[in-house]
């Protein structure tokens, strides 16, 4: 499915924002097909580098290439045509329209007539298994299925990118179990480049080809997952925060490895 | 799979009933209202229209605009310039491009012809005004009110200045004025079940996320604009054959206040809602009219002052707006299935501490 160069680059990004540094230098690349891990402690800069790569945070320095070409200064509707699709740290979901049509403005926002996008809607709801959730006014949904939504609005029309800001932050373990099916097969069946952003570093570890993990705005640590897992830098940034129950995660990983 | 029933089949019912409804009102008024009581049906219509433009546009953006009754300006003036004989406009219009002073149009192809007028000049501030979000777009469209009406009220040679431009034909009439609801009722409803309408009304409701979804929300506030502003030139258009004069002072502060408050009162976000508001204030306003003309009570005529008309509507939004912050119609449209306004079964948004705001 991957071939070479085809991959979605952040290169030696910098943002600041008064005077706070929220990314210094940072260099990411997410390739076609295959599943990419970010992590790091709160406020590392996670989001605002998912910000960067879809055209909502404009850079300091540095650049953001897309399969080769500079994508710096393009609008985010552009972007998304282009293939580059997120889903919101808080859902964002349309609120007031039901389950279908969130899926179907992705497919308007295309350039699909409203009477394919819905048709497409409905596969991609059957595809991820909430068919029966098409009807429902999208601020009624509970919190899973709104990021199973969020996730089905995302790759409609299949983008080549798929940027997920922590789609299964108040999951349970048999939810993020299936959460781990369905991003598998968007980058499996569908080709998709994912960016998993997880304080759940469980399904990071396990879904990951190659994890950058993110401290302060700074890469501290790239690699594969057995890498992560004995790093001494990364156990050490998760020390001391509200996330370092994480740390015996990542030894009961270890040692189990 | 099988192909989805069309949206136009599922929402068809919402116009065919406001325009039923209304062409019963018509009719009733045609039969049995006396010739004031038709020129207030006549007065309602045009209501409508402007309502139902501006529905178009508030509605589906979420942007308030206080701009387009200059619109209605435009309209009007066009259609007093297309339709005065002209011997009439080389006496008072002097400033006309003399191609303009000799023509003269029946209604049914000035009318036309002034939606469109607005509708490119709406095109062209839009593309500007369009850029701007919130309250920034708010006040930008109340300024356009402002040079509009300035530009109307002092170009005397081509506007007849502060004063009345007299001559219109009067070929209003209730069939008439029913007619143009019913055109401006189309072509919302049209427009809001369009790809521009569905992609606006999600950028209403996340900005952010419409974006990340593909829509430009720019174009489609555009596309919005546009159509808001051909609707609510053709109801300029009625009202100068209404009154067969227009003077710019009709197209300002009060007409603005008045169809804002019947959109907001109706329901701001749907059609039905933008027409209940308009007939249930034109009910108030004719209710209120009788009443500052006095009642009298044992030979003395008891009449409340000038001005309590505007009064009563400011206080009656505002209670609107306390108790029924989405308006007569909660923002529903109607149609078979809630109608009348069944209580819908809205399970409450499950609030987690997970929600932030990134
Ligand atoms: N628009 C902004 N203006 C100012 N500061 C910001 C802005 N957005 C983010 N920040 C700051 O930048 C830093 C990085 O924030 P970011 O949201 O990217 O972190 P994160 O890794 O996504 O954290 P979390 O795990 O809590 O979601 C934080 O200190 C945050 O307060
Ligand atoms: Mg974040």
């Amino acid at each position: 499915m991957t071939s070479q160069g085809l991959e979605l680059v952040a290169r030696d990004v910098s943002v600041q924002f008064e005077g706070l540094k929220a990314l210094s230098d940072v260099t990411l690349a997410v390739p076609r097909g295959r599943i990419t891990g970010l992590i790091g402690p709160n406020g590392a800069g996670k989001t605002t580098l998912i910000n960067v790569l879809t055209g909502f945070q404009p850079v300091g320095t540095g650049t953001v290439e897309l399969e080769g070409n500079a994508i710096g200064g393009i609008a985010p509707h552009k972007l998304r045509r282009m293939g580059v699709a997120r889903t919101f740290q808080s859902g964002r979901l349309f609120r007031d329209l039901p389950v279908i049509d969130n899926l179907e403005v992705t497919g308007v926002g295309l350039g699909q007539s409203r009477r394919d996008a819905i048709t497409e809607a409905r596969q991609v709801l059957a595809w991820l298994g909430i068919s029966p959730l098409a009807a429902t006014i999208a601020g009624a949904l509970p919190y899973t299925d709104e990021r199973r939504v969020a996730i089905g609005r995302a790759i409609m029309c299949t983008p080549r990118y798929l940027l997920l800001d922590e789609p299964a932050a108040g999951m349970s373990e048999h939810e993020s179990h299936d959460l781990a099916v369905i991003i598998k097969r968007i980058a499996g069946e569908l080709g998709v480049g994912v960016l998993l952003i997880e304080h759940n570093i469980g399904l990071v570890l396990e879904l990951c080809e190659r994890i950058f993990v993110l401290d302060s705005g700074e890469i501290i640590e790239v690699g594969a997952p057995d890498q992560i897992r004995r790093s001494d830098a990364v156990r050490h940034a998760y020390m001391g925060t509200q996330r370092d129950e994480i740390i015996p995660a990542l030894a009961e990983q270890a040692a189990a490895s | 799979m099988s192909r989805p029933p069309s949206v136009i089949r599922q929402t068809i019912v919402t116009p065919i009933i406001l325009i039923v409804v209304l062409l019963a009102m018509a009719a009733l008024s045609y039969q049995f209202g006396s010739r004031a009581f038709n020129r207030t049906a006549i007065e309602m219509f045009i209501n409508i229209m402007v309502v139902v433009g501006l529905y178009a546009f508030v509605g589906n953006s979420g942007l308030l605009s206080f701009g387009h009754i200059s619109f209605m300006c435009l309209g009007a003036y066009m259609t007093a310039w297309l339709t005065i004989p002209p011997v009439m406009k080389s006496i008072t219009l002097k400033g006309l491009p003399a191609w303009l002073l000799h023509t003269q149009l029946p209604m049914w192809v000035a009318t036309p012809i002034s939606g469109v007028f607005a509708a490119l000049f709406a095109l062209i501030v839009g593309r500007i005004i369009m850029r701007l979000s919130g309250i920034a777009a708010s006040i930008a469209t109340f300024g356009l009110l402002g040079v509009v009406n300035n530009v109307y009220s002092n170009w005397d040679s081509v506007t007849g200045g502060q004063g009345s431009i007299v001559g219109i034909p009067p070929t209003m009439n209730v069939w008439i004025g029913w007619l143009g609801a019913a055109v401006a009722i189309v072509t919302a409803y049209l427009y809001s079940i369009s790809r521009s309408g569905l992609a606006l009304r999600a950028a209403r409701d996340e900005e952010v996320a419409a974006r990340a979804s593909g829509v430009d929300i720019v174009r489609e506030r555009l596309v919005a604009f546009v159509v808001s502003a051909f609707i609510i030139g053709l109801a300029g258009a009625f009202y100068a054959h209404f009154l067969s004069i227009v003077n710019p002072g009709s197209f300002y502060l009060r007409t603005t206040f008045i169809t804002l408050s019947m959109l907001v009162v109706g329901g701001m976000y749907s059609l039905s809602g933008a027409v209940a508001g308009v007939v249930a204030i034109s009910v108030l306003i004719e209710l209120f009219r009788d009443l500052e003309k006095g009642v009298s009570v044992g030979g003395l005529t008891v009449g409340l002052p000038n001005g309590a008309q505007e009064i009563a509507i400011g206080i009656i939004t505002i209670v609107i707006l306390i108790y029924l912050p989405s308006g007569l119609t909660r923002n529903r449209e109607f149609s078979w299935r809630n109608w009348p306004l069944q209580r819908r079964r809205l399970v409450p948004p499950v609030q987690t501490a997970l929600k932030e705001t990134n």
